[in-house]
């Protein structure tokens, strides 16, 4: 995620013509889909993401004067956005105290075989098949995304979160801590959760479904 | 015969890792880790030896970062991809209201 909003610059024309003043009822129109599934995605919550939209067309209306029509109106109202989904995260751990570790996620202790003489090791019908692919050849792959997707949803909505803010958005762990208030520790629990039950629903639903 | 002492030489090395090495559910939990801190020189050189001698940790560990580079390069378009279900009618109204109030 990008801070870009705070970096506009201040020196704007006086005046500004009818034709340029803002129109939420369009933005709405042209860009509120696209934002709610881009806030549904991160905030997997229908109320929360329409909640963000909504703010982020108010902050628009007041930022409009800076924006200027610079660059593409969807990438700054996506900027704005992900400072409304941000703002969520913070509100949302204020009200909402944090819950016992195992909200973060299965453990899937069934992957691995017990007991001896190879407890720990992988179980045979849960181990890793070659996928035979590469991220290029995946990204063509448009229909892979709602497989991803649907994968995540089982997944406890704190931990959903965690992942895509990191693995979708690239956000750094020390950030996503201070996000969502949780030691790093526990962040990385999460993570690796998220990762064993993401990899092996893929491979389930996208690499052995292949028609 | 020398192949045959060297398959059963491998074979045992083979074994001898995999029992004192870190098991693989240990493994998987590392590889997780290397993808957010930098392990020490104890932890990266036992995670490669175990890597060396399992294919499924390394299949795990390949398929880890095919998902990351996969989730990354598609940061913004990937909400799109996943659904078309947009604002409820009536989410959309309640919008629309409030940013008629405001303008």
């Amino acid at each position: 995620m990008h801070y870009s909003i705070a970096q506009i610059s201040m020196n704007e024309p006086q005046g500004i013509s009818p034709s340029e003043s803002p129109d939420p009822g369009r933005w709405l129109d042209d860009h509120g889909d696209y934002l709610f599934r881009y806030a549904v995605f991160r905030l997997r919550d229908d109320n929360a993401a329409e909640d963000a939209v909504q703010e982020t067309f108010l902050a628009a209306l007041k930022a409009y004067r800076q924006f200027e029509g610079r660059g593409s109106e969807r990438t700054w109202l996506v900027g704005i956005l992900k400072h409304k989904i941000i703002d969520h995260f913070r509100r949302a751990v204020r009200e909402a105290p944090l819950g016992e570790e195992s909200e973060d996620g299965p453990e899937h202790r069934e992957f691995f075989e017990r007991p001896e003489p190879w407890d720990g090791h992988w179980n045979a019908n849960y181990a890793p098949t070659d996928w035979q692919t590469t991220p290029a050849e995946l990204i063509e792959r448009n229909d892979f995304w709602k497989v991803f997707s649907d994968c995540l949803s089982p997944l406890p909505q704190r931990t959903a979160s965690a992942f895509t803010l990191r693995e979708v958005d690239g956000l750094k762990s020390e950030e996503i801590c201070e996000l969502l208030s949780i030691k790093v520790n526990n962040l990385w629990v999460m993570l690796h959760r998220a990762r064993l039950h993401l990899r092996n629903c893929l491979e389930l639903n996208w690499f052995k479904y292949q028609p | 015969m020398a192949l045959k002492v060297y398959d059963k030489l491998k074979h045992s090395i083979r074994y001898y890792f995999l029992r004192t090495l870190p098991t693989c559910q240990q493994t998987v939990e590392q590889i997780s880790q290397s993808m957010e801190r930098s392990l020490s020189i104890r932890e990266r050189i036992r995670l490669k030896l175990h890597l060396w001698i399992c294919v499924w940790c390394q299949w795990y560990f390949e398929q880890l970062h095919i998902m990351r580079q996969t989730a990354r390069a598609k940061a913004d378009e990937s909400a799109d991809l996943i659904s078309r279900r947009g604002l409820s009618d009536e989410a959309r109204e309640r919008i629309r209201r409030r940013l008629t109030n405001q303008n």
